[in-house]
């Protein structure tokens, strides 16, 4: 594959590797200590818009290779909505069927970009007065159709399946080690299956076991797609605490703050779990005031207009005329 | 499951497996996410929805006796045979579904332990899109039996001279005012808050963390020593529609035993918008 002249055969070979990796940029304006500079990983320059691009790819190819998958067997899948999109398009690439089952928290504009992409969609309120580990709906609605309708669908279990922090050890954490020619000092992101974060660490760690690896967690009864409070980690078999060095519970409505922050002064149009984990970072680089950050930012902020509409409702002024319209102002 | 008060009521999944397709034993889902039993249930299990089957829409009442027995007789079921109800949220609207079958008198009715989260995450569970199929009865009821359901009047009662405990099994944010529905819900109210007197114990204190219930010896902790609740008292359990409240009407009255448990189906959706009632708030 030539990544120079950037021509491919088809959408797949466009993933990142350790010879095409997603960007690394410097954060400057909002850097608190210039002594520890701060990088963002734009993991929204993955095909299909963010980092599960990753694990998705990696979780399809297992399937293919064991035989999981054909034109009558496709994939179901519990998903806040990026790893849906990421399958769903994979999926539409290579001919399999997708059905993706969202908690209704989802915002409106990723479920509607799951039908775009071609899946078939189920939204679960799993909100409905929860009760700790008896599970969440989305996950036991997309377990019972791949129990009950074998023959149409596997799933694949992002929150279980090793395959997901293969390709953060394999792509990602090698992407890292080669940007920051192995100057990190702090690894920075966010926990929701977990396999960035086990995957990253796991390969950063064994280059260099004095990686500080700083998980984001937004607070309790957060509504950020995709992340998970500490609470809410059972659910993954991928968590393991003994490869992060330090846990970080932010208010989760900084998350949009920063969000607009990392837009309007450093021109990244980064989404709120990027907007969270900057945060932490901010809060790390200024403790610690020497090292080598890098963020990873799961995905920008196109597919959360409507989340930052309810958190920042200022973002509402001035997209209307004014008073009687354009046409009377013609004539003022 | 043996230390129950009446543990002839509720069935493991393993009993379920092992009577599975037997004559005379009729399996019912019954979910508050209808699209989960089309998606896939247990072999020969018919599926009610409780949003179109379970009450007469039209009056907001339960289902009147002629619709009722035309509802069980559409499901296939004999006055003799035995029904295992089962859904989701460990058995929320199951236990629905059984308060609605004990009123009208059905001889024996169980729920499966647990609920199809349960039956799900195990091992060799089957489980089929395909539906069940039904040979309609002709079914008889008898009752409704009155003494297993409070109307307004009564929980007014209740709460004006503590002729009955009353306890709000809804969520602490529910039963606080800090929210009147739990997110996403359609049936809600016109007021957040409780109503005066009610404790709260909040469904969920009834099971473990696979969904089944919790023991006798723990839940005695949870509603006679912490709630103060009494077994030979009266007692009118609520939430916000009576699905909530039913699986804590189940517990209190086969698992613990007391003597005279009713639920108040209304509930918040109806005692929150009454003009004039007055209630509790915290938030």
């Amino acid at each position: 594959m030539n990544y120079a002249t950037r021509v491919y055969d088809d959408i797949l070979q466009t993933l990142p590797n350790v010879d095409n990796p997603t960007p690394m940029v410097r954060v400057n304006r909002l850097n608190p200590a210039p002594a520890f500079p701060l990088y963002a990983k734009l993991e929204w320059f993955n095909p299909f818009g963010s980092v599960k691009d990753r694990a998705a790819y990696y979780l399809i190819r297992d399937m293919q290779r064991h035989g999981g998958l054909s034109p009558a067997r496709g994939i179901v899948e519990p998903t806040s909505g990026n790893t849906g999109i990421s399958l769903a398009a994979m999926c539409a690439a290579l001919g399999y069927r997708m059905r993706a089952v969202v908690p209704n928290r989802v915002p409106q504009e990723k479920k509607v970009l799951l039908k775009i992409a071609g899946a078939e969609l189920d939204v679960v309120n799993d909100d409905v007065c929860p009760s700790p580990g008896m599970g969440e709906g989305s996950i036991n609605l997309a377990k019972t159709y791949a129990k009950a309708q074998s023959e149409r669908y596997a799933m694949p279990n992002q929150y279980e399946n090793e395959e997901n922090v293969r390709a953060h050890y394999e792509t990602t954490g090698p992407e890292i080690w080669r940007q920051t020619e192995g100057r990190l000092t702090h690894l920075f992101l966010s926990l929701g299956t977990c396999g960035t974060v086990t995957g990253c660490s796991r390969y950063l760690k064994g280059r260099n076991p004095a990686v500080k690896v700083i998980a984001v967690q937004p607070s309790e009864g957060h509504d950020v797609p995709g992340l998970r409070n500490i609470t809410q980690l059972d659910v993954s078999k991928l968590f393991d605490p003994t490869l992060i060095d330090e846990i970080l519970e932010i208010d989760y409505h900084l998350a949009y703050t920063r969000a607009l922050d990392l837009a309007q002064q450093e021109g990244l149009l980064a989404g709120p779990s990027a907007g969270l984990i900057f945060e932490g970072a901010h809060r790390i680089v200024a403790r610690d005031r020497a090292g080598f950050g890098v963020m990873i930012f799961p995905d920008n902020v196109f597919k959360y207009v409507s989340s930052m509409l309810k958190h920042l409702p200022q973002l509402t002024d001035g997209t209307v005329p004014r008073s009687g319209g354009p046409g009377e102002r013609v004539h003022e | 499951m043996s230390d129950y008060a009446h543990p002839d009521v509720l069935v493991s999944t393993d009993w379920v497996r092992a009577h599975l397709g037997q004559p005379g034993v009729r399996l019912v889902e019954v979910d508050v996410d209808t699209q989960a039993y089309a998606a896939g249930h247990l072999p020969g299990a018919i599926g009610w929805n409780w949003q179109t089957q379970l009450q007469d829409r039209l009056t907001r009442d339960i289902l009147a006796k002629a619709a009722f027995e035309e509802l069980v007789g559409n499901a296939g079921i004999a006055n003799d045979d035995t029904v295992v109800l089962y859904g989701d949220h460990s058995n929320w609207f199951a236990a629905y579904a059984f308060w609605l079958l004990a009123q009208y008198g059905h001889r024996d009715v169980r729920l499966m332990n647990g609920g199809r989260a349960k039956w799900l995450n195990e091992p060799d569970r089957p489980l089929t899109p395909t539906p069940a199929a039904i040979a309609p009865t002709r079914y008889t009821a008898s009752g409704p039996n009155l003494a297993l359901r409070a109307r307004v009047a009564e929980v007014l009662e209740a709460s004006h001279r503590r002729a009955a405990k009353l306890v709000d099994v809804r969520s602490p944010d529910e039963f606080t005012g800090k929210v009147i529905a739990p997110p996403g819900m359609t049936e809600t109210a016109q007021r957040g808050g409780h109503i005066p007197g009610a404790k709260s114990v909040p469904w969920n204190s009834a099971v473990n963390p696979d969904g089944t219930f919790k023991s006798r010896p723990e839940l005695e902790a949870i509603y006679l020593r912490g709630a103060g609740l009494d077994p030979t008292g009266k007692t009118i359990a609520y939430c916000r529609i009576g699905e909530r409240s039913s699986h804590t009407w189940f517990v209190l009255t086969y698992l613990l035993g007391f003597a005279n448990v009713k639920n108040y189906d209304g509930s918040w959706t109806e005692y929150g918008s009454m003009v004039g009632l007055p209630i509790e708030r915290e938030a």
